[in-house]
């Protein structure tokens, strides 16, 4: 999908002016065309990435908020330059410090919050909110202006909306942004908060949201797996709707594990599972702990404990019958620096019906045809062999936020209910130890 | 090794649409289709948490009906549907409510008018309505009238229409139709149902076209030889007399489910996966469908009447002894067509369409049949190579066949056909909607893409009027072929496809 661009240039304007501004921008002649009926979107948009490579002078602006094919590749050749892991994240702090340090006082134009993708404002916002924190210490600036999205369809009437930027240091959005966004709210519309950036940072501000009924998208893998369930957990616990994209890119492995199982003749081998092994990008393991929970939970298992060496994480269930069911989570270096961390790129899946090895079943699930070649090893491929490759998921974060936006219910849906609890389970008795 | 326990990895990752809070308003309530099919089909979206909270269901007919009277009949008729999920049916039952309501005195809708608006409020379903008229197609004209002389259906938005099939008669009665029911709604309100189209398998042949690489390059004349499209049932006209005897099997299927078919199988691809690009395609295949031979179309159409047939333990009726039915009656159970498709892609492909009454099977299925190949090489261990031939089953045993030659085992090359075999039962294990409960979520959810526009069913009507005019002006020109019950129609039928050097696959 193309990025929309405004139409007009957003007007800067005094913050005190703004509620005012929009309440009348909506009062027309025409009272059909009162703005879009539909909710208000709030974007924490840091790109503290694109901000460094902009302002060291890497690449040139302007800044928009959209993790492009050219910051990619430039921060990925920053990373080999400065010696640094290849598997070092996009987002890592390391990354980022070595940028700050190098960052020259160039001008630049700062488009975030006008430049979204179409997936997002073809769902007709009536209000979308962009929390822009710039690198540099500056006071609030604000911007706002009215949008109405191209339709493909000539038959239908625009519905347009509006939007506001403000822009300002972390430290001025937390003691007058959040004042500002207070007055920006549509009592009657639903609202939600994509937190697009690590949720360990800014936690006053990311907390401001939780505690104003905001319906939340987070990323759990930007930020510190503890951090991150921590947060899951206390979101569970005060019953906010959770809405999670490590979550939704499992999506094509759960259904890609579920569509083997879909012909009834397969469905005994679910009985007898005895291992199964996650290979993962890097050591960032709650997308891991996310696949193999919703396994557990899904086939009644209960877990047992979790043990911890220098090359994986293990993992034991139990069935209902007492058996045992060992897991792996396989921390795996690739070369290549990630984007999103611990990204799910294999799963082994052994069922043992019978004590001759060729009568038992191995499921492979990879991501590449290199990853099943390697899960093989180890006599699997003496076994039934059932392989699928997983296809990768190229869609931006903007797009599966717009999914979301498009599908949720507003509530935290069942299935990542009960994989959370248990996924904070195996990591609580983890951590503890 | 095989279990019929459902996929416990697969509860719970569909993602359903949900529907919007609504009113459907049920005219025709006390009929057999409300309790056969409308209920029950609501009932199974209730089951699978598709119906939202804010929800009524307003049974609406002459019949001086309470709303408990309406809720007890529901329950009873339903009685095997319910068993084992009486606590689910309880809850449900709270969506039910009846009103008595005579379409033709403006008094009753003006009163229904006030009840829904109650309805709305108890309910919180904001004034968003869905009618849903299951009444004998001479009320579709007046009924649309009364809901607008009404005021109900005036907001496009926040109202639907959903007209049942037949929807005219012929091509003229179609198109006054059609300029009443756009009189007093838009299109965009008006749900045309064909159940058809709500079947699985009937939606599988856009996915099986569309979605693969190996179909569309050879789904044309250059590949395809022939393609026939049968429904056959093998019940007699059972209760449904008083309808048939003025309808028969030209009205009750084929100018509506088998021509659908007929229009998913020959469609050109929609630029998008959207409802009015999909119609425009179905549009525009029909409206460039013909008979074969619109001049002397007797020569490209086959009727028959079911007589006796049965064994000596099971006689069964002809269709002149049934109840209801003119002794002299010249309805015809059984037709058979033969249509050409005149564009690019099908240039020269004859479709043959069937469907009757009292066949052997009950069966829906399209069999596309390919072309020889140019030179045989091989001997073939039958008398004459088979053609390649794909076969879709819309039921029963929903799924797809694939017939192709091997090398028959032993020494030289001599070669038989082998059939590659999909079936959803055996891939998914899980069975599918019910026609219905898909078209009424869709006309629920504003999504028209199932159901058919005022162009296409004016098309669909467009293509038979020379049989139609025939059969109304010179019915000896047509005659009604008799055809023994359980049997798989008249044998002219199979000299319709002879002619061509051709036969009705035998299912």
């Amino acid at each position: 999908m193309k990025p929309q661009l405004t139409l007009q240039t957003p007007l800067e304007l005094p913050y005190e002016e703004i509620s005012n501004y929009l309440n009348q921008l909506w009062i027309s002649e025409d009272s059909d065309n009162s703005g879009a009926n539909t909710f208000t979107l709030i974007v924490w948009q840091p790109a503290w990435l694109e901000q460094c490579l902009v302002q060291s002078g890497l690449i040139n602006g302007p800044i928009t908020g959209n993790l492009s094919p050219e910051i990619i590749e430039v921060a990925k050749n920053f990373i080999l330059d400065q010696s640094l892991p290849i598997t070092t994240s996009l987002n890592s702090g390391e990354l980022l410090s070595l940028l700050k340090e190098n960052l020259a006082k160039r001008d630049f134009e700062d488009y975030r919050g006008q430049f979204f993708e179409s997936s997002i404002s073809t769902l007709n916002p009536r209000r979308l909110i962009t929390l822009a924190p710039t690198l540099n210490n500056s006071a609030i600036k604000t911007f706002v202006s009215a949008y109405c999205p191209l339709s493909e369809s000539s038959m239908t009437q625009p519905i347009c909306g509006d939007l506001v930027v403000i822009r300002g240091d972390s430290n001025s959005i937390e003691k007058k942004g959040l004042k500002i966004i207070d007055q920006l709210f549509i009592d009657e519309l639903p609202s939600w908060l994509w937190w697009n950036g690590n949720l360990d940072e800014s936690a006053e501000i990311f907390e401001y949201f939780i505690n104003h009924g905001q319906r939340l998208i987070i990323d759990t893998a930007l930020g510190s797996p503890k951090r991150c369930l921590d947060v899951l957990d206390q979101l569970l616990n005060s019953n906010k709707a959770i809405n999670d994209l490590n979550w939704v890119r499992l999506k094509s492995w759960r259904e890609s594990l579920a569509m083997i199982f879909d012909p009834p003749s397969r469905r005994p081998i679910l009985a007898h599972i005895t291992d199964i092994d996650v290979d993962i990008v890097g050591d960032h393991l709650i997308q891991a702990l996310f696949l193999i929970s919703w396994i557990s939970d899904k086939l009644e298992w209960d877990f047992v404990n979790v043990e911890r060496n220098n090359e994986s994480i293990k993992i034991k269930f139990m069935r209902k019958n007492g058996d045992t069911i060992s897991t792996t989570i396989n921390p795996l270096p690739l070369g290549n620096p990630s984007i999103h961390l611990g990204q799910v790129i294999g799963l082994r899946l052994i069922s043992k019906i019978s004590d001759v090895q060729k009568n038992n079943t191995c499921i492979i699930l990879g991501c590449e045809s290199v990853e099943c070649m390697r899960l093989e090893a180890g006599g699997m491929a003496d076994m039934q062999l059932i392989e699928k490759v997983v296809p990768n998921s190229f869609s931006s974060s903007e797009y599966d936020v717009s999914k979301l936006l498009g599908s949720s219910r507003g509530n935290t849906s069942p299935l990542f209910e009960n994989t959370i609890r248990i996924a904070l389970q195996i990591f609580n008795s983890f951590h503890d130890k | 090794m095989s279990s019929t326990l459902s996929n416990p990895l697969r509860l719970g990752l569909r993602q359903e649409r949900v529907i919007s809070p609504q009113c459907l308003i049920i005219f025709g309530a006390s009929g057999d289709l409300t309790h056969r099919k409308l209920i029950p089909a609501l009932f199974e979206l209730y089951l699978q948490r598709r119906i939202p909270s804010e929800f009524g269901i307003v049974g609406c007919a002459r019949r001086p009906w309470s709303d408990i009277e309406f809720r007890e009949k529901m329950k009873l008729k339903l009685s095997n549907q319910i068993l084992g999920k009486e606590k689910e049916w309880d809850q449900f039952s709270n969506y039910l409510f009846y009103e008595s309501v005579d379409l033709q005195q403006s008094d009753h809708v003006i009163r229904l008018s006030k009840r829904l608006n109650e309805i709305d409020k108890t309910q919180a379903t904001h004034g968003n309505r869905t009618f849903y008229l299951s009444v004998s197609p001479n009320f579709y004209a007046s009924g649309c009238k009364a809901l607008k002389a009404a005021g109900l259906i005036d907001d496009p938005k926040k109202s639907r229409v959903v007209i049942e099939k037949p929807f005219g008669r012929d091509y003229s009665s179609a198109k006054k139709l059609n300029k009443i029911v756009q009189s007093c709604a838009d299109e965009s309100q008006i749900y045309r149902i064909d159940h058809y189209l709500g079947k699985e398998t009937v939606q599988n042949i856009l996915v099986l076209r569309f979605a693969n690489t190996i179909f569309e390059p050879i789904w044309n004349r250059n590949y395809i030889s022939s393609v026939q499209i049968t429904s056959s049932e093998t019940v007699g006209v059972e209760d449904r007399a008083g309808y048939y005897e003025s309808s028969g099997a030209l009205r009750d299927m084929l100018q509506n489910h088998l021509t659908q078919m007929l229009a998913v199988t020959a469609m050109e691809p929609p630029g998008k996966f959207e409802p009015e690009a999909i119609r425009n395609e179905k549009a525009k295949v029909l409206q460039a469908a013909k008979l074969a031979d619109e001049n002397e179309p007797w020569n490209c159409c086959i009727r028959g009447q079911y007589g006796e047939g049965g064994n000596s333990s099971n006689r069964l009726k002809g269709y002149r002894t049934e109840d209801g039915v003119n002794t002299n009656s010249t309805t015809e159970t059984y037709i058979a067509a033969k249509v050409f498709v005149d564009n690019w892609r099908w240039q020269g492909v004859p479709f043959y369409l069937r469907t009757g009454k009292r066949l052997p099977k009950r069966l829906g299925e399209i069999v596309l049949t390919f072309k020889d190949v140019p030179v045989h090489l091989f001997e073939s261990t039958i008398i004459n190579p088979a053609p390649n031939q794909l076969i879709l089953r819309i039921q029963p045993n929903e799924g797809a066949t694939f017939k192709f030659e091997v090398k028959s085992p032993g020494s030289g090359m001599k070669s038989r056909p082998v059939e590659m075999e999909f079936s959803y039962d055996e891939s998914f294990g899980e069975p599918s909607d019910e026609g219905y409960v898909r078209l009424l979520a869709d006309a629920m959810l504003s999504d028209p893409t199932l159901f058919t526009r005022s162009d296409e069913v004016e098309a669909a009507w467009k293509l038979y009027t020379p049989l139609i005019e025939l059969m109304e002006n010179s019915p000896w020109k047509l005659p009604i072929h008799n055809y023994e019950s359980m049997t798989w129609g008249p044998p002219e039928s199979d000299h319709l496809l002879s002619k061509d050097n051709i036969f009705w696959r035998r299912p």
